[in-house]
């Protein structure tokens, strides 16, 4: 088999919309209309801007209330690390590994990864194509997961109305943790898994 | 119609397209394919792209079907729940007028773009490109219809909006009486719809019978 060539180094570029391979210096895709670019534009930048903003808002995420129990004796505030303690020592366990996971390690993972992919996209540490592509795929797929924890919120606070009984309402933390996911959302659009084979062809 | 011509590949415009893996580059002959058979990069092993067996019928049911049940899942509540008196109902949009009145209505505002505003843009969507597609046609606006439809689709979130539910009950537990009603099984045949839309049709078929069908 011939060695490939590569869509780039002769000016063309597939469409980030409908795939189209077309001459980047078209200007705009022949098909869909949409601008075509080499690499999606300033893709690192981007990426880490949207990275950076996700790790910002994680702290509030994190430390505020995510949702006000009020009742008789009082308000009770409860944030998304002692909602999963709490059901953890009631022994649901299903609910507490469900909110683990989906509120606190996916969204941590999803940013280690993205920055893993920025660092091996300049280089600056290896890992085999397919690995990295796996993680490219995994980090799209799963990162819309977390909502979880905001829908439950919303679900919540509908339907826990109870009067002078019981009241539950969204905290401040539940707008940051849906930016959070929206951001890591984004970071990952952003970024154009191409520069990770780019690398190993300039260096190869 | 791929339907009447089973085993024939979708229609390319150019017989000798090439296309470029839009994972590492790399440029190639574009295959044809039977349906159900699916074109992997020669240089990566990244999937380029497949072909749906009787992707437009399929889409354009699926997408029918979705319609039909997210009309149901918004006019009967999913849950009622009694408690010391009180009954609260929960639904799509009763959710985030709930969250709305507790004084968090931008959170209101992602809950609607997330369970209404996007499902309903990606099926719409699907349902406006492919139905005129099986006998060939492109309706005004299909381009620009199939682009909003490509980006709402990663903020479709009914399935995760179903998950939060699972949650909640959980969490809710004994607390309350609790009545299930026909707009919850609305929602989960709304999530499994969407799912088989979405999947009926390949990206890169969808684009070549569009452009096929605005150039007639």
């Amino acid at each position: 088999m011939s060695p490939p060539t590569f869509a780039a180094d002769s000016g063309l570029a597939s469409c980030h919309t409908c795939g189209r391979l077309g001459p980047v210096a078209d200007g705009r895709c022949r098909r869909c209309g949409a601008k075509l670019h080499l690499r999606k534009p300033d893709s690192l930048a981007r990426t880490l801007a949207f990275l950076g903003g996700a790790i910002a808002l994680y702290v509030p995420a994190m430390s505020l209330p995510v949702m006000r129990v009020s009742g008789f004796g009082g308000g009770e505030d409860s944030t998304i690390l002692s909602g999963v303690v709490t059901f953890w020592e009631m022994g649901s366990y299903p609910v507490a590994i469900i909110i683990f996971t989906a509120s606190i390690l996916i969204p941590i993972l999803k940013i280690l990864a993205l920055l893993w992919l920025c660092l091996a996209a300049v280089g600056k540490v290896g890992g085999s194509g397919r690995k990295l592509a796996l993680t490219y795929h995994v980090t799209e797929i799963v990162g819309r997961w977390s909502m979880v924890d905001v829908f439950v919120v919303a679900i919540l606070a509908c339907l826990v109305k109870l009067g002078t009984l019981m009241t539950i309402t969204p905290g401040p933390a539940a707008l940051s943790f849906a930016a959070v996911v929206i951001l890591t959302m984004f970071s990952a659009m952003s970024f154009d898994p191409r520069l990770l084979w780019d690398r190993r062809r300039h260096t190869s | 119609m791929k339907r009447h011509h089973h085993g024939l590949p979708w229609p390319r415009l150019h017989r000798s397209e090439d296309v470029a893996c839009e994972f590492c580059d790399a440029v190639q002959k574009a295959p044809r394919l039977r349906e159900g058979e699916a074109a992997y990069c020669v240089h990566c092993g990244e999937l380029l792209y497949q072909n749906r067996p009787r992707s437009l019928s399929r889409a354009t049911g699926f997408s029918i079907a979705a319609l039909i049940f997210m009309a149901l899942a918004h006019a009967f509540p999913f849950l009622t729940m009694s408690a010391a008196g009180s009954r609260n109902e929960l639904g799509l949009i009763a959710c985030a007028r709930a969250v709305a009145a507790d004084g968090d209505p931008l959170l209101a505002f992602l809950c609607v773009v997330f369970t209404v505003v996007a499902p309903l843009i990606l099926i719409g969507g699907i349902l406006y490109l492919c139905a005129p597609l099986m006998l060939g046609r492109a309706l005004p606006g299909s381009l620009w219809i199939a682009r909003a439809l490509q980006r709402s689709e990663p903020w479709s979130m009914l399935e995760v909006f179903l998950l939060g539910f699972v949650v909640s009950l959980l969490k809710l537990g004994h607390l309350a009486e609790i009545r299930f009603h026909i707009g919850l099984w609305a929602l989960v045949a709304v999530v499994v719809s969407i799912a088989g839309a979405t999947a009926g049709i390949d990206r890169r078929e969808l684009w070549d019978r569009l452009e096929l069908a605005n150039a007639r």
